[in-house]
């Protein structure tokens, strides 16, 4: 049971990642598609959290952290989330934008249908 | 001494100079990123002797690394920017005269991010850092994969985001469990932790980069996505990620695997992948009748010749691959845009509408012939002087299997041969169709064609200096204890 106590964020996060892909994989709409890539987005950020998580660890503010170094939170991944997130953002606007587009030209959001480029 | 930031800075503060610039004048915007490949060449040209002899470490705002973010400005990287720097320059001269649909502004925009984000990827020397350079540049090519908005380049390009996006999305994870299992994001100090702890425990970071990374690389089973984005982009696009793109992210996989990782046992595996890689290209390219689609395939080719060759792992294939990679970059830039200006002519992608196109576009003709005969590698070009040294260098490490694989990899250089013949030969030797159109290409495309084909021409005729400083850049990429040595005090 220890072992599923203290690795259950790992597990979520990346159980996020492996629904993440599945969706990409197996949906055919390109709005879903992009729903599970936002999921699997979450899923990696949320793996760099959990990396830098302490149980009961306090703020990583200089202030309080001065008392106590060591019952400071990890705050690196939480700066490479917040790049993460907003690199994750520009993707799915500029992916929802195109979806956007595709429609217009094709009637439809359904990859199978639009194969107009083949091998 | 110029600092190596600017390689960087500059480039991305003209790139958001153009809204500005734009508002004043739409044209003048077309000038910035020849303005930025301008400096950058100077600065790569100052650089270099210097970068040469030993490499430069910049400290991003003074944090020593492995606390802050430092940049590596050592062989490699610098000839890298330099690469870029010229062949952005050539794209962009081609661009003034070629985009004149759209908004200019962000074409502009989107394409000097794009060089932004390959200089960056190329030059940092810290793994999350190379992951954002990497997303800036992945993200203005799949905008200006769809640049023209119409049907092809539009599911061209959502087919592309959404395979990249994946793939981005393992890089970031990869680099998550790497920072868990080290605490460092320093490529330097990664790789001197990761060589104290050795065994396995590194593999599942190590496969989540590469396969991160190999999408953008077009590495054989990740690459579905090359033809569409490479053949329905406009031209000058095309060229740029055929001619840059997929090299940065093969750059960033031979740092990671090499440097980084220092896992000489995967070496076999991509070599098997190269292989594999460049025979799959090279056969799908033959069976084409699109001759920008073609020219795509054909990059999934030129790309496994390169993977190929470095993972070899001699200091002589090393050095012979990324020799390959450069006049790569060189030839197919040059036949993208000489490709552009014979489809704008002829109206059509169609092999067969090229026909008897030498009678009609005289320059344009030599220079797609000077491009298409380097890639082949017949002497006098570029192309004879880095598969030479390629198969000297394998021949020399000897072994049943790399001589087998060498083999397989020769077959598809002749496939390649073939069907590029066939282009030349209908452009040279075939009878113009009644009626068709066909004017000479404007002054702002002939020139850069003119000035990527003299490069070819000057290289594959001195190869030596060139050869000279890819030995240290291939030095740079399997020397781990100098790279850690420079970076860590």
């Amino acid at each position: 049971m220890s072992f599923l106590e203290s690795n259950v964020y790992y597990m979520g996060a990346l159980g996020l990642v492996l629904v993440g892909l599945l969706v990409i994989l197996v949906r055919h709409n390109l709005i879903k598609m992009i729903i599970g890539l936002s999921i699997m987005d979450t899923g990696v950020n949320l793996f760099l959290v959990a990396v830098g998580y302490s149980r009961g660890g306090t703020a990583p503010i200089f202030s309080r952290a001065a008392s106590d170094p060591a019952a400071m939170v990890d705050p690196v991944p939480q700066a490479l989330v917040l790049t993460a997130i907003v690199i994750g953002v520009a993707v799915l606007a500029l992916a929802l934008a195109m979806a956007v587009r595709l429609h217009g030209h094709h009637g439809t959001l359904d990859m199978r249908k639009i194969r107009e480029l083949r091998w | 001494m110029v600092s190596p930031v600017l390689l960087i800075a500059v480039p991305l503060g003209l790139a958001f100079l153009i809204p500005l610039v734009g508002m004043a004048s739409r044209r003048a915007t077309g000038l910035m990123p020849i303005l930025a490949c301008l400096f950058n060449l100077v600065a790569v040209v100052l650089i270099l002797p210097a970068a040469l002899s030993d490499a430069i470490v910049v400290r991003i705002g003074g944090f020593a690394p492995p606390f802050g973010i430092n940049l590596y400005a050592g062989p490699l990287g610098v000839l890298f920017a330099g690469l870029i720097a010229l062949a952005g320059l050539a794209v962009s001269i081609y661009a003034l005269g070629y985009i004149r649909r759209g908004s200019i502004r962000r074409y502009h925009l989107l394409y000097l991010l794009l060089l932004v984000g390959a200089n960056g990827v190329v030059l940092t020397g810290d793994v999350f850092n190379l992951f954002v350079f990497f997303e800036i540049l992945c993200i203005s090519s799949y905008a200006l994969v769809g640049y023209f908005g119409d049907r092809g380049g539009l599911e061209a390009a959502s087919k592309y985001l959404v395979q990249g996006a994946v793939g981005s999305g393992l890089l970031l994870l990869g680099i998550g469990i790497l920072y868990g299992m080290f605490g460092t994001l320093n490529m330097a100090d990664l790789a001197a932790r990761i060589g104290s702890s050795g065994g396995m425990s590194v593999f599942v970071p190590l496969a989540l980069i590469v396969s991160g990374l190999g999408v953008e690389a077009a590495i054989f089973p990740l690459n579905a996505w090359l033809p569409d984005a490479h053949s329905s982009a406009p031209s000058p696009i095309s060229a740029i990620l055929s001619g840059i793109a997929i090299e940065v992210g093969l750059y960033a996989v031979a740092r990671m695997v090499m440097t980084v990782f220092g896992a000489e046992s995967m070496m076999a595996f991509l070599m098997f992948l190269g292989a594999a890689t460049v025979l799959a290209g090279e056969m799908c390219a033959f069976a084409q009748r699109d001759v920008k689609r073609m020219l795509a395939y054909s990059s999934i080719g030129q790309v496994g010749l390169v993977l190929f060759a470095l993972s070899v792992f001699s200091p002589g294939s090393v050095a012979g691959g990324l020799f390959q990679l450069l006049s790569h970059t060189l030839g197919k830039g040059l036949l993208f845009l000489a490709a552009g200006y014979m489809i704008y002519r002829s109206g059509s992608r169609r092999i067969s509408s090229l026909n008897g196109m030498a009678s009609r576009m005289p320059i344009t003709s030599l220079v797609f012939a000077v491009g298409a005969l380097s890639l082949i590698g017949l002497p006098p070009f570029a192309g004879f002087a880095s598969k030479l040294m390629i198969v000297g260098s394998v021949l020399a490490r000897g072994g049943t299997m790399l001589t087998l694989l060498l083999g397989a990899v020769l077959v598809g250089t002749l496939i390649e041969g073939a069907y590029l013949f066939g282009v030349v030969q209908a452009i040279y030797f075939r009878k113009t169709p009644a009626g068709a159109e066909g004017g000479r290409a404007p002054v702002s495309a002939v020139v850069p064609m003119l000035l990527l084909a003299a490069l070819i021409v000057v290289v594959g005729v001195w190869p030596g200096p060139v050869a000279e400083a890819l030995r240290a850049a291939a030095s740079d990429l399997m020397d781990r204890t100098a790279y850690m040595g420079g970076v860590l005090p």
